[in-house]
């Protein structure tokens, strides 16, 4: 099978990453432990994390308290993203009245929104969903739009010869022509959402895997910063690749043609 | 009823480019009838005007007495480069015009297997149109048109994307099709062999800015020469009679010098 063959050639890469890792810190002391933790010092801060939990609570806890960030930040991201995109595609009032707002709201970068989401929504949980949602609410919308603008004239034009309703055509027609642009745009705003988490959960949180980080820099913990970043790590790439299965469900058939 | 009227239509792009200036032409009920023309003659955008995807700058389209405004299913398109859902099945597409009708889930069923297998694709009723050849998604698309049952049929050179073997078996089945289920026609080509074979009447267009220079009866010829004895095309493209009305035809798009010269 070619994709385990390729699935090998990955995990190659990750062995001799680790070996490296591991004669330059253990084998030849090459890197102090206080600049970047050895092979054991993960361990030891990862079976600290797990078992006895660390600060307070065990990576778990953490972890799906993240996880909920995420979760919710993404999914009011594309609720809110997609049929904005579709409007803004397929509507030039629309996308006139909308597109210059985002024009001036987008070159802020999305942590500059930290103290005004705390002023409005406090230290919980709120504030940090909200910034989330300005950084993944722009791809979802943009790429939507992007999507319905490369949707062929003659689609949409076979649609209106065969008498479609305005709804049907939104959600059997424009939707499903620009999916593929639509899930790229999912893929950006799910990147979007976890490279904010983290440092939305600098400020004021008791709990997820930025809280993990902070707590760990201010104890000089090298061997806890690389737990909490491989955490953030492997849940990205695990929901990410998640998506990715989705799409592969939802819009088989794109892959199909891409395929012929 | 459902006669296809142009009447003195003009339709122009801008302000620099003029389309058609003064297009006549009459489409009668159940008559096919061909618009051969060069390429940028605006043959095409005759038929967007019908179709509604355009309005005519200046004159009049009606059909069936009714002015055009709108794209709706009582004009059904076949494009040339089929325009399917490629995210529906071959059913589904089939199907997608029926739904909008509203028609209930058992008679459109019914219908949809119908028209798939009067395609020849009963086998292929669950197929993406990726999976399909070109010719058999052209004949989905020509099955989409058809099933809705419309008053009229608009066809933009529907077999121009196709292969030569298959364009010939295509253009046979157009006429089995059309035979067994008169429509009023109105089909776009360059093909003056195809216009010859398949129309009741050729209307063929001058350069740009289009307008109807010569109408050819072709039916009368067909009947009187008996074309319908012989099945195959090639037989018919033999024939004194075929090669005579083809040959004018050529002449007289030849006589139009290309744009510019």
């Amino acid at each position: 099978m070619k994709f385990s063959r390729r699935m090998c050639v990955g995990m190659a890469t990750l062995v001799v990453i680790a070996a490296f890792w591991y004669v330059a810190t253990t084998g030849l002391g090459l890197i102090s432990a206080g600049r970047f933790p050895a092979p054991s010092d993960v361990e030891t801060a990862a079976v600290q994390a797990f078992v006895r939990g660390y600060p307070d609570t065990t990576l778990l806890v953490h972890v799906l308290h993240s996880l909920r960030l995420v979760a919710l930040g993404f999914l009011v991201s594309v609720t809110l993203g997609v049929p904005l995109g579709l409007l803004m595609g397929w509507n030039r009032t629309a996308e006139a009245l909308i597109n210059p707002v985002f024009l001036l709201l987008r070159p802020i970068p999305p942590l500059a929104w930290i103290p005004l989401a705390i002023l409005w929504l406090g230290l919980g949980d709120g504030a940090k969903v909200m910034v989330i949602v300005i950084a993944a609410l722009p791809p979802a919308v943009i790429t939507t739009q992007a999507g319905v603008r490369s949707v062929p004239p003659q689609i949409v034009e076979a649609a209106q010869m065969l008498g479609t309703p305005r709804l049907r055509f939104v959600w059997d027609v424009l939707a499903p022509a620009a999916a593929p642009m639509i899930f790229t745009g999912l893929r950006l705003a799910l990147q979007a959402s976890w490279t904010t988490l983290v440092a939305a959960e600098l400020v004021g949180s008791l709990a997820g895997l930025g809280y993990v980080l902070n707590v760990a820099q201010q104890d000089l913990y090298p061997g806890m910063i690389l737990v909490g970043m491989a955490a953030v790590g492997v849940l990205g790439a695990g929901s990410t690749a998640l998506l990715g299965m989705a799409e592969r469900r939802a819009i088989g058939w794109a892959q199909l043609r891409g395929a012929a | 009823m459902s006669a296809i009227r142009f009447e003195q239509v003009e339709k122009s792009f801008g302000s620099h480019v003029k389309a058609l200036d003064g297009v006549d032409l009459t489409v009668a009920d159940r008559e096919f009838v061909a618009i051969v023309g060069a390429s940028g003659c605006g043959k095409t955008t005759c038929l967007r005007l019908v179709a509604g995807f355009e309005a005519p700058t200046g004159g009049r389209i009606t059909v069936g007495g009714k002015p055009v405004t709108e794209p709706g299913p009582d004009r059904a398109v076949v494009f040339q480069q089929f325009a399917l859902f490629p995210w529906k099945t071959v059913a589904q597409n089939i199907a997608f015009g029926l739904r909008n009708k509203g028609m209930p889930s058992a008679e459109r069923q019914e219908r949809v297997a119908a028209a798939i297998d009067m395609i020849g694709l009963s086998s292929h009723a669950d197929a993406y149109p990726h999976q399909l050849s070109g010719g058999m998604q052209q004949r989905v698309a020509i099955a989409r048109a058809y099933v809705l049952e419309p008053e009229v049929l608009l066809m933009d050179e529907p077999f121009g994307a196709l292969d030569a073997q298959t364009r010939v078996v295509m253009q046979e089945e157009l006429v089995r099709l059309a035979r067994r289920n008169p429509r009023t026609v109105l089909f776009i080509t360059h093909g003056v062999e195809e216009a010859v074979y398949l129309a009741d009447r050729v209307a063929i267009m001058t350069r740009r800015p289009g307008r109807i220079k010569e109408m050819i009866d072709v039916k009368a010829v067909r009947e009187t020469e008996r074309w319908e004895e012989h099945a195959r095309i090639e037989d018919v493209m033999d024939l004194e009679s075929f090669i005579h009305l083809r040959t004018h035809i050529w002449k007289s798009l030849r006589e139009e010098k290309p744009a510019g010269r």
